[in-house]
């Protein structure tokens, strides 16, 4: 059961999810695709991680799911961002802004 | 918005579970196709891509129960799971179930029991309206009568002065008056058969001041209280109407109490059960008829005549301290204005000055019963709660050593993914389940039990009267006790037991590992155990041995072998005169007179029954302080001293030779007569009863007895006087009969003879003399057999603990 989240921050892979769900709809995959390619391979999404958040989130009702067919027609579980999700996500931009900076800050004094 | 939602997905979880089920299923295996692709499409053989997609994903169980934690409905469910695990797992070993059990439910009953008791005569608020607002005068400890002026705190008060005190009031929107003592006179509803009533004399306003609203008809109003003798209306109880078949039409019949028709005018709500804890009217009747109801009460014009309970309303706004700065201002110029007069002398004003009115709460009511159990009460539910607590001590110990056999059932559970808190948290629902348990099967003990402990403490009709069936918040209350004491004996083990090394536990299959210190911690529960047991013991024969030696207390008189009978003399109807005299001297001869009868005597006071005292000022003897002090009076038959086996020390008792125009004569005790004569005799000395000089030679001396206790047991001897009822004329409520042979015989031989001379006379109870003696002992009767008891049932519980142990080493 060893699952290394990378590196991750704790608590910002849901920002990362909302974030990166805030484009499109996308399956679990696509989210752990995604969140590895753009953070260059810094980040890698484990599912066991991901899957149990996205459940999180969708009680939450950050996010709501649906079943749809994936480009080589397959069913899949899309994930949606919600009204909620979105104004989650930017509170969580503006925080994560102002610690990241106040981290900064202190790195280079 | 997000739970509903929430709460519908939680519950589509737990009982669309298939359908859930499948579709994470598909969504993990979606998850493992896609990223396998990813892999294949980069360049990795197709076997491989499969295998370290699925070594990504790690284990499909484990990460299928984090999606499901998600929600609230996994914590209801594994809490369901714990639960069926844990009655599985006591049912295996029903031996220490059943022991835990029932040791619980002793605990756990014997509490609730003394709490439900404890409720009804400490806590229980009246079902009024706001009843916190409502304020007694005085603490309401008295029954009865006094007059004159009280010194310090007052508590009883005379009708002329509540009408003048609720006109002139400012803090009160409403004074009520009540009668302290409960009447108990026969009477007949519409031509029925006689039957007793228990009469309460209340204020016209009394309904509207408590803000009780009718169950049926009205209730009392100040026009029915206004002038004396012309209110001849009641108010019925709810409970006295159920008896009587719950008629609709008994509102508009009439009560016949001596020769009087009472109108009922209406019922009173279901719950209402009068102001006074333990007592419970099936009348409530005007004041003003008091004379009527009871022909010797000339309360409504005699402002001497103090015998009211008074209970007040506080106006919105006015604080307590207000009401009692204005209360006693109000009170202290109405003594000054209408009680004294212009001729006031030193003492009577030095009497005003001390004078005041306590405001106590009236909000539960007014609890004699709480003043007299409160203690006693206290000191048992201690009690009960160290056997609650040797109980939880038991029962940790226990568990202790059951966590200690089961470690390899924890260590495979927690090998196959289990946590710890997973389990200590099973262990500690196992522990509630017994807790629960108990808790029923105690509750229903207790149902019972508080009954057997009113019959034990059964002084009086008064507290059998009561209501003491466990109500809300005597079952909220033994709730919290059983989760309490989950938590007390269940925690320690619960934590313990899933300390321990897992391969080891594993390795040593059936062994048993408990770690040194579980040793030490069972030790230290075994000493509590021993400690508390020994201090249950130590109460138990301490309280034991305070009765013995009250029960073998001289009580001066000889409680063998005589009746008391309860009467109502003013039922024939005679006048307070000589005609009475006459009545009475004919009942006590023609009963002395029936076979078996060696005396016979009418008293205003057997043992325990009340107290009737004043100052006294001796001829010829200055007073001191040492002197100075109340002397307790009775008033009697002839036959009264050879009734009561009283023998005389000197001088003469009473005879015919006593008429009520002839000198008048008392007989005075050995203290009385020690106090005031140390070094001559008595005889021919003369006193006047209280403490003015001037009446110091009003009654001679002709006799000195033997000391009697007067009211308790464990008094000390005190100054007392006797006076032959010639001479202090009134109406009786006791007869006391010595007899030789069979009790059963007597009574209603005794009956017969009253009957023949005037057949109103209503006997209402017969009681022996011992009884009596025996009734001023219940409370502490009650707390040395209820000790005891509870010492043996702890003792009884750990018994079966170790008996239990045994049955333990099976399962």
């Amino acid at each position: 059961m060893g699952q290394k989240t990378g590196d991750m921050v704790q608590g910002t892979l849901e920002m990362l999810i909302l974030k990166t769900l805030a484009l499109e709809p996308m399956h679990g995959y696509g989210v752990a695709l995604r969140i590895e390619q753009v953070s260059q391979e810094v980040f890698r999404v484990n599912p066991g991680s991901l899957l149990p958040a996205l459940a999180r989130m969708e009680r939450a009702g950050h996010v709501k799911s649906e079943w749809r067919s994936t480009e080589n027609n397959r069913r899949a579980k899309y994930y949606l961002l919600t009204a909620a999700g979105r104004k989650a996500l930017k509170q969580e931009t503006a925080s994560w802004d102002r610690q990241a900076a106040a981290i900064a800050r202190i790195m280079e004094a | 918005m997000g739970i509903f939602r929430n709460i519908s997905t939680g519950l589509r979880a737990l009982f669309g579970r298939t359908r859930v089920e499948r579709e994470m299923d598909e969504e993990l295996r979606g998850f493992i196709d896609a990223s396998a692709g990813a892999k294949q499409r980069a360049g990795v053989s197709p076997e491989e891509a499969a295998r370290a997609a699925r070594i990504e994903m790690g284990s499909t169980k484990a990460v299928k129960h984090r999606i499901r934690s998600a929600g609230w409905e996994t914590a209801a469910e594994s809490l369901w799971l714990d639960l069926r695990y844990s009655v599985r797992m006591l049912l295996k070993s029903p031996g220490f179930t059943l022991v835990a059990i029932l040791s619980l439910a002793l605990g756990i009953g014997a509490n609730t029991a003394i709490f439900s008791l404890m409720d009804v005569v400490m806590l229980r608020t009246l079902p009024v309206d706001d009843p916190q607002r409502l304020v007694l005068f005085g603490p309401g400890r008295m029954v009865g009568s006094t007059n004159g002026l009280p010194d310090g705190s007052w508590e009883l008060f005379s009708y002329p002065f509540y009408r003048s005190f609720s006109q002139k009031n400012e803090v009160y929107s409403g004074v009520a008056a009540i009668d302290s003592i409960e009447f108990g006179p026969h009477g007949t509803l519409a031509g029925g058969s006689s039957e007793l009533f228990r009469a309460s004399l209340v204020s016209g306003n009394y309904f509207s001041v408590l803000g009780v609203n009718p169950g049926r008809g009205r209730m009392l109003n100040d026009s029915d209280d206004k002038t004396p003798g012309s209110g001849a209306v009641a108010v019925i109880s709810y409970a006295w109407w159920q008896r009587h078949g719950s008629d609709p039409s008994t509102v508009g019949k009439s009560v016949r109490i001596g020769g009087m028709a009472y109108t009922i005018v209406g019922v009173a709500p279901a719950g209402f059960l009068g102001t006074t804890v333990g007592e419970m009217p099936d009348l409530w009747i005007p004041l003003a008829m008091e004379k009527e109801i009871s022909p010797g009460w000339n309360g409504i014009t005699d402002k001497w005549f103090e015998s009211l309970n008074l209970i007040g309303r506080l106006k919105p706004g006015v604080t307590h301290a207000q009401a009692a700065a204005n209360t006693n201002l109000l009170f202290k110029q109405i003594l000054r204005s209408d009680y004294v007069g212009q001729s006031t002398s030193q003492k009577e004003l030095a009497k005003i000055e001390h004078a005041q009115i306590d405001l106590t709460s009236a909000a539960r009511g007014l609890s004699r019963l709480c003043v007299r159990f409160s203690l006693p009460l206290q000191i048992l539910i201690t009690i009960a709660g160290l056997v609650l607590l040797i109980a939880c001590a038991n029962l940790a110990n226990l568990l202790l050593a059951r966590g200690a056999a089961r470690s390899r059932e924890f260590a495979l559970r927690m090998a196959i993914g289990a946590t710890r808190s997973r389990i200590a948290c099973q262990l500690l629902i196992e522990s509630l389940v017994l807790a629960l348990l108990g808790a029923i099967v105690g509750v229903a003990l207790a149902w019972n039990a508080s009954h057997v402990l009113l019959t034990m403490a059964n002084d009086s009709s008064e507290v059998a009267a009561m209501n003491v069936s466990p109500d809300l918040r005597v079952l909220a209350f033994s709730f919290a006790l059983a989760l309490f004491t989950a938590l007390l004996f269940g925690m320690t083990p619960a934590i313990r037991a899933t300390r321990f090394d897992l391969t080891g536990s594993l390795k040593q299959g059936r062994g048993i590992a408990v770690p040194s210190s579980g040793i030490s911690l069972a030790r230290g529960l075994i000493v509590a155990q021993v400690a508390l047991s020994l201090v249950l013991l130590a109460a138990a024969s301490l309280f034991l041995h305070s009765l013995v030696n009250l029960t073998r207390a001289d009580t001066g008189f000889d409680k063998q072998d005589v009746l008391v009978f309860g009467l109502d003399q003013s039922a024939a109807g005679t006048p307070l005169d000589a005609r009475l005299l006459n009545l009475q001297q004919q009942i006590e001869d023609r009963v002395q007179a029936v076979l078996g009868v060696q005396a016979a005597s009418f008293s205003m006071f057997t043992f325990n029954q009340g107290i009737w005292s004043d100052d006294v000022s001796v001829q010829g003897i200055p007073r001191t302080p040492d002197n100075s002090h109340d002397v307790l009076y009775n008033v009697i038959g002839n036959g009264f001293f050879s009734t009561m086996r009283l023998p005389l020390v000197a001088g003469r008792g009473f005879d015919t030779i006593d008429k009520a125009d002839s000198p008048k004569v008392a007989v005075i005790n050995e203290t009385m007569a020690h106090i005031f004569f140390p070094d001559r005799s008595p005889i021919g000395h003369r006193f006047g009863m209280g403490d003015d000089p001037a009446h110091s030679g009003d009654i001679e001396i002709v006799g000195v007895v033997k000391n009697a206790k007067y009211m308790a047991l464990a008094e000390s001897p005190e100054a007392a006087a006797y006076f032959p009822y010639s001479q202090h004329l009134q109406y009786f409520g006791n007869f006391s009969v010595r007899y030789s042979g069979q009790a059963a015989q007597m009574i209603p031989a005794v009956r017969r003879a009253i009957a023949e001379v005037n057949p109103n006379i209503s006997i209402n109870e017969t009681s022996t003399l011992a009884e009596q003696a025996d009734a001023s002992t219940a409370t502490q009767r009650l707390i040395a057999r209820l000790s005891e008891s509870v010492q043996k049932l702890s003792e009884t519980s750990q018994e079966l603990m170790s008996e239990g142990d045994v049955d333990h080493g099976f399962c």
